[in-house]
């Protein structure tokens, strides 16, 4: 009947979102599985706790060839050993695009991109991965600009890209923004930069009244805005791993 | 041309059905033809505050039903000759509204030749109020002087822009006027109440009207008589000054400023 109907309406079976989840990627730099298990335990016993049954997500890119699937069954089960749980492929390499099907494994989209050649890489090297800015689009790809207020309940993303907002970002209110996120205009909403993972993003806004500031996964919730940024020219960004903020212009 | 309105706010109890009332009554007084319709499935009281809650024997989810023809369902007003009230079903729920129902019953009183089209929305941002907006020309955000009203304008207006069918076919989108109700000009100047000039801000759109906080509003709904046919009442002005905004006119803004009152009347209190 329709009261049913109405009821099933209420209460959905599934939900689909579209969320980002901190992955963490092993680099793979060689398919020895005995150097991967060495490695991998020494560092999983500092930190037992956050590495066991963690999912991780595997990344040929270093490797600079293409592995057999023997062997990159090899590293999985090295990692499997060491108490991480490898659920997938980063799609970077066009490599890891042939591994996907015969290892059963997704292919992830990028997170930081970051393949240097494998030659560049000494094995002495310090094997600390960098964090580098994501480069941002093909060139060419302007910011995406957006004339007309953000209102409550909105959200606008760039993919990709820097957002640019020529009104208002109202309380409640998303913008987000792969590059930096500019409100020419008061920002009381929420502003998202960096959104997968450029660490040099930078969000700017005319008049700050911000309840939260996100840069590549740092964020600060403004319960009380600070009185020296209230509706003042503000820019954000990432010093580090400290979120900082400036006001513009003095 | 007809024009589509919507009444809208988001807020339950900010004053849209009385909005409504007086802006229909308003439009029609100056010659109109005005349809003001009741969105409100199953808690109609748009026919209370018109006063012809015992006139109504056909309503909206009748029309859209076919169970009677429109001008069967609507009731002609005993005070203007141009306007017309449909009214909502007291005994029916929102899913009874269908897209091309609401479509087809707008479309027929476009065809009939009506000036203004008045939709009086429930609150809340689901069905009943998503029908009442989509087909808007223009938009009336009633809002009250505080912040979880201002709060819920905004998301309405965000709403406005996008999910209507203006919007949704690139025709420039709903024009959007933003109406202060329940305004007390004392109470805003000792900081109590937000200020036009605050909510202008928020929200980033013009005013077109204000209309101070007044007994007369709640004594007009009791007894049925749009508060706007209250000669003596400022919010009755107000209205009319709103009316007069939406038809273009340019007037300023009144009532924003406490009344002066009288050597004894402060003398004697009062």
């Amino acid at each position: 009947m329709t009261t049913q109907r109405a009821e099933a309406a209420v209460a959905p079976a599934i939900d689909i979102r579209f969320g980002q989840v901190g992955l963490i990627q092993v680099l793979i730099w060689t398919t020895d599985p005995g150097a991967i298990l060495d490695e991998l335990t020494g560092r999983v016993a500092t930190a037992p706790k956050f590495f066991q049954r963690t999912a991780v997500a595997l990344d040929v890119g270093p490797l600079g060839r293409e592995p057999s699937v023997e062997e990159m069954r090899g590293v999985m089960e090295a990692v499997r050993r060491a108490g991480m749980c490898p659920i997938g492929l980063a799609s970077g390499p066009a490599t890891a695009q042939a591994l996907s099907q015969p290892l059963d494994l997704p292919l992830l989209p990028p997170f930081r991109e970051f393949h240097p050649p494998a030659e560049a890489h000494g094995r002495t090297g310090a094997r600390r991965v960098e964090p580098v800015a994501v480069e941002l689009e093909p060139e060419g790809a302007a910011a995406q600009v957006h004339t007309h207020p953000v209102r409550s309940g909105q959200r606008t993303y760039a993919r990709g890209r820097d957002l640019v907002v020529t009104a208002m970002v109202g309380a409640g209110a998303e913008v987000i923004a792969d590059g930096c996120v500019h409100v020419y205009g008061a920002l009381r909403g929420r502003a998202v930069a960096g959104a997968r993972g450029d660490t040099s993003a930078r969000v700017f806004c005319q008049e700050f009244h911000a309840e939260l500031v996100s840069i590549a996964g740092v964020f600060r919730v403004f319960e009380t805005l600070p009185p020296e940024l209230a509706g003042k020219p503000v820019q954000a960004w990432l010093d580090g791993d400290v979120l900082r903020f400036e006001r513009l212009g003095v | 041309m007809t024009e589509i309105i919507v009444v809208t706010s988001g807020k339950g109890g900010v004053g849209k059905t009385t909005t409504s009332a007086s802006m229909a009554c308003g439009l029609a007084r100056r010659g109109k033809r005005v349809a003001v319709i009741d969105f409100d499935i199953g808690l109609r009281n748009l026919d209370l505050i018109m006063g012809c809650e015992r006139r109504v024997v056909y309503d909206f989810v009748n029309v859209i039903n076919g169970d009677c023809t429109l001008k069967q369902a609507l009731i002609k007003d005993k005070r203007i000759e141009t306007l017309y009230v449909l009214a909502a079903s007291q005994t029916r729920d929102k899913d009874a509204l269908t897209e091309e129902g609401v479509r087809k019953v707008l479309d027929e009183l476009i065809a009939d030749g009506f000036d203004y089209i008045l939709c009086d929305s429930p609150a809340g941002i689901e069905k009943g109020a998503h029908l009442a907006m989509y087909f808007a020309d223009r938009a009336v955000v009633v809002v009250n002087p505080e912040v979880s009203s201002v709060r819920d304008s905004d998301r309405i207006l965000g709403l406005l822009s996008s999910k209507t069918h203006r919007s949704a076919n690139g025709n420039g989108g709903v024009k959007e006027h933003l109406l202060l109700t329940r305004y007390n000009p004392r109470r805003v100047a000792n900081g109590e109440m937000m200020s036009v000039g605050d909510i202008k801000e928020i929200l980033g759109l013009d005013v077109i009207g204000v209309v101070p906080e007044s007994p007369d509003v709640l004594a007009a709904s009791n007894a049925g008589v749009p508060v706007i046919l209250n000669d003596d009442s400022t919010a009755a002005e107000a209205y009319s000054d709103a009316v007069a905004r939406l038809l273009g006119e340019e007037l300023p803004l009144r009532f924003l400023e406490e009344p002066k009152r009288g050597f004894f009347a402060r003398m004697f209190g009062g």
